[in-house]
């Protein structure tokens, strides 16, 4: 039974990777922009969350603050700062090292270095084919599938979700079309950060709440984005899921480092065999 | 015609540096001076990862295995073997060659962002099994070397020496850059331009670019690998954080802000970087918030960096 609580733990941490991740193909396929800061907007997303539990006592906001104040600081960072060097990935992906290092450090100096916990909002356990299973964790499951379903309501069924997605197909097409480009890519990059920091809150009662918290995710979620086939919103999604489910399976039989090991090196060996990832379309 | 122009400028402009880098030595205070050395062995990094990058176009996001490969590779045959200083280093060259040669067959054949992220990783496969084998690499806390002496023929030289860690790794430094620029201009060296241009093109030409990106990828590997054991002689420790994002993310920030493609380019971005850590760090603990502001900054006015801004601005 410790194989299936693990395997569930897998799946709940492939809907958050799923969460970010989603926001980092956004991003890459409407603006070009390698987003190497992803991860820090993950990590704003957790401290503002520490932020709020302890000054308002309520973590349940911090699901609506947040994404508003993700808005308030992607709009004029992409009007202002990112617009440049969009469609330039290698320039773009140094930028977005120079943003977070600034974020970084911001959150340094504002948050401190030590790594704190948020408490757990929803203790309850559930009892579930013979296992326990913390409640949180269920709900967390819970509102990343509402997000997503939200996103996909957003992208499949309404005009603005077409103009994303035509400018993600080809952006110069989208362009002599008449769409508005200006308005297209300052909301993607709004839903792209607004993604990221969701799996932030949702990740910070689960994990610990620590500066640099972004570093590991952004580059498991770079791999997701990938081996989904880049662009692909359905690989994205299923490589999330599949990947951190085996890295969950893998991990009841050996040390979480060595499952995470044994998880990349299939990767690679994924990539070598299909080079251009596994739901290219 | 522009390559012409550049190489003159290039050689113009080095040679007196390490001239200049000569004589400084002398004269030099002690802190400073270890600051001098920290930018030289980085410099060898950075060169190393321009070949990849300004050249053919790879932008590996793994370098730190070489340059962690390096630094563990001199220590540990030190600690184990009790090798020489010399000796050692050919180890940790010949380890890069060998860990070029295996990334290189799997990675260099990707195209564009599916080789970005297998770099990557190859990195986070590193970086992990270092921390996680304590027993091996020390884990975080890192291993202490006590470095042997060097015996030339009639003098024993140690390079706990301030001077001469500073002067022997000047010559490494003036070695490898002549090493890589006979690289860079030799027909080979044209190959990897053209590659860059236009990778299709060459192809039709009939060169077998895999061979020509899995030669320059070895090249870099290995000067990386030589430049992580100097890193580790110099600091006298290596530490799993060799391998970590850090170490990976770096060698492409310096050469972009000083300028891919031009093998000196990247030492101004390293000599930027950690000028600025030594003097604003003692200031101000959050130095890397400026730092950010500035790569925006030079990245906005010119996307070939500051060395390529300055040459685009002579050739016009």
């Amino acid at each position: 039974m410790d194989g299936f609580f693990l395997f569930l733990n897998g799946l709940i941490w492939g809907l958050i990777i799923a969460l970010i991740a989603l926001g980092l193909t956004l991003i890459f396929g409407v603006m070009g922009i390698v987003n190497m800061a992803h991860g820090d907007f993950y990590m704003i997303g957790a401290v503002i969350s520490y932020y709020i539990v302890s000054y308002l006592n309520n973590f349940w906001l911090s699901l609506i603050i947040v994404p508003l104040l993700a808005i308030l600081l992607a709009a004029p960072l992409e009007r202002f700062v990112l617009r440049p060097y969009e469609g330039f990935p290698s320039s773009s992906m140094i930028a977005t090292v120079g943003i977070s290092f600034i974020i970084q450090q911001l959150a340094l100096a504002v948050y401190g270095g030590i790594p704190k916990k948020i408490v757990n909002p929803f203790p309850l356990d559930i009892s579930m084919f013979g296992i326990y299973y913390p409640g949180y964790r269920m709900l967390v499951a819970l509102i990343s599938i509402v997000t997503l379903l939200f996103l996909w309501l957003f992208l499949y069924k309404t005009s603005f979700g077409i103009l994303i997605r035509a400018s993600m197909q080809d952006r110069e097409m989208a362009n002599a079309m008449g769409i508005n480009v200006n308005r297209v890519l300052i909301s993607t990059f709004a839903i792209g950060v607004v993604l990221a920091t969701i799996g932030g809150v949702l990740a910070a009662p689960i994990t610990q709440v620590f500066y640099l918290m972004g570093n590991d995710i952004v580059l498991l979620s770079f791999i997701v984005v990938v081996i989904g086939g880049l662009g692909s919103l359905k690989g994205t999604f299923i490589t999330a899921l599949a990947l951190c489910a085996i890295e969950g399976v893998m991990a009841s039989f050996l040390s979480p480092t060595q499952a995470r090991v044994l998880t990349f090196l299939l990767m690679i060996v994924i990539l070598m065999f299909k080079p251009s990832g596994i739901f290219k379309d | 015609m522009t390559d012409i122009k550049r190489k003159i400028n290039i050689n113009f402009i080095t040679i007196p540096i390490f001239i200049l880098l000569i004589l400084m030595g002398f004269f030099l205070p002690e802190g400073v001076k270890s600051l001098v050395i920290h930018i030289m062995v980085l410099s060898i990094f950075a060169m190393a990862y321009d070949i990849c990058l300004g050249f053919t176009n790879q932008c590996s996001l793994g370098h730190s295995i070489f340059f962690g490969v390096g630094a563990y590779g001199v220590a540990l045959s030190i600690i184990h073997f009790q090798t020489g200083l010399l000796s050692s280093f050919f180890i940790c060259i010949i380890l890069g060659i060998i860990l070029g040669l295996i990334a290189g067959i799997i990675c260099v054949k990707l195209s564009e962002a599916y080789f970005v992220i297998v770099t990557a990783v190859f990195y986070a496969i590193f970086h992990l099994s270092a921390m996680n084998m304590t027993w091996l690499t020390g884990g975080d806390d890192g291993l202490a070397i006590h470095l042997p002496k060097i015996s030339l023929r009639f003098v024993e030289i140690s390079l706990y020496d301030k001077i001469i860690n500073y002067y022997f790794v000047l010559l490494v430094l003036i070695v490898s850059y002549f090493i890589l620029n006979r690289f860079v201009n030799s027909p080979l060296g044209k190959v990897f331009v053209a590659i860059k241009e236009n990778e299709k093109r060459v192809k039709f030409l009939g060169y077998n670019v895999f061979l020509y990106k899995l030669i320059a990828f070895v090249i870099s590997g290995t000067f990386a690998a030589l430049s992580g054991g100097l890193y580790a002689i110099t600091l006298r420790y290596a530490s799993a954080d060799f391998f970590s994002f850090h170490w990976s993310i770096l060698p492409v920030v310096w050469c972009l802000i000083g300028g891919i493609g031009t093998l000196f380019g990247p030492w101004i971005g390293v000599a930027i970087m950690y000028i600025f850590q030594y003097y604003i760090s003692s200031i101000w603990h959050y130095y890397l918030i400026i730092f950010g502001i500035i790569i925006l900054l030079i990245l906005r006015i010119s996307k070939k960096g500051i060395f390529g801004y300055i040459i685009g601005r002579l050739q016009t």
